[in-house]
């Protein structure tokens, strides 16, 4: 991983451990219910101080911690039109199993990439550390991901238009 | 289906006992024409501090005291921008000293503004985000998590 990106994630890193710190929260609301409070949001009291961690205005990452959950969004670095489709094309395949990630969101936030939920069972059937190094681990991954599938695409349109034009082209 | 609209009405925020954001914290005893005058008067300061080299004392100075709350963006605007002037233009290798001097509750306003300023890249800020990705790791190491999440629990909003 680049030099660059390390400081960037090592923050993320801290204000996430920080912010799991969740405990079961019934709703004030509807009696025995059990919501993530930071979806509902009509309780200001359990809602805490939304954070942004930003590398620049391409990538950053919101936390919104709340008593019983938190809501982690994620904005990918996208330089260009390719790796805006790549990306929107990788986390929609993503979201669209989301019940196969447990923590991942089906929409993300407006002006976001790709959301997670993390609620207080979450924490409870998993590790903490974990479930920080996941998100991470995911973090690291994806720019990885969209630069190879980049390099692929633009090598196999390569290949693709040589063997098409090879048919209609003519020497001089 | 108008005879129906009656139900979208959120009738707890009509309550007498309803909790409002502004329940949560204390306001500023100085007022928001004191703490204005006191914002100017701390920028001036800091101003001066600065550009005679003297980074702990400016920061001691800008985070003691900071305006918080509603109703005093101007002066969170200047504390705010005067910080990251002082944030800007500290040597990376002085940044554990000035840290180490600070007490616990300067260090938490230190990462409050931290925040705010990674919260403005994009927005005409003119602070990059490494410079303050750096002192975040820095702080982060000398004050522990427990920084962040005094920062999070934190009602008054800096």
């Amino acid at each position: 991983m680049s030099n660059t990106l390390r400081p960037y994630l090592n923050a993320v890193r801290a204000t996430l451990t920080a912010a799991l710190t969740l405990e079961n929260f019934s709703s004030q609301m509807v009696e025995r219910h059990n919501k993530p409070e930071i979806e509902v949001g009509n309780s200001p009291e359990v809602l805490l101080k939304p954070l942004i961690v930003s590398r620049n205005e391409s990538e950053k990452v919101l936390i919104e911690p709340s008593v019983n959950s938190i809501r982690l969004s994620i904005k990918i670095k996208q330089a260009d039109e390719i790796e805006k489709i790549l990306c929107h094309k990788f986390t929609r395949f993503m979201m669209m199993r989301a019940e196969g990630f447990v923590i991942l969101r089906r929409k993300p936030l407006p002006g976001y990439d790709i959301s997670f939920l993390i609620t207080n069972f979450h924490s409870e059937s998993m590790l903490k550390h974990k479930l920080v190094d996941f998100i991470i681990q995911f973090m690291e991954d994806v720019d990885k991901e969209i630069s190879e599938m980049k390099l692929s695409l633009n090598a196999r349109a390569r290949i693709v238009a040589e063997s098409y034009l090879s048919t209609v082209s003519c020497p001089i | 289906m108008s005879e129906y609209a009656f139900r979208k009405i959120n009738i707890d925020a009509l309550e007498e006992e309803v909790l409002l954001p502004s329940d949560l914290y204390d306001p500023d005893p100085r007022g928001p024409d004191g703490v204005l005058s006191d914002a100017q008067r701390k920028s001036g300061e800091v101003r001066n501090l600065v550009s005679k080299g003297d980074i702990p004392g400016a920061l001691n100075a800008i985070l003691s005291e900071p305006p918080y709350g509603e109703g005093v963006d101007q002066a969170k605007d200047l504390t705010t921008s005067s910080l990251l002037l002082i944030l800007n233009s500290t040597r990376a290798a002085e940044i554990p000293g000035i840290l180490k001097a600070l007490d616990q509750e300067q260090q938490d306003h230190l990462m409050a503004y931290i925040y705010k300023g990674m919260a403005a890249i994009g927005q005409g800020s003119d602070v990059s985000g490494s410079v303050l990705l750096n002192w975040h790791a820095q702080l982060t190491e000398v004050a522990g998590v427990g920084c962040i999440v005094r920062v999070m629990t934190d009602r008054r909003t800096l």
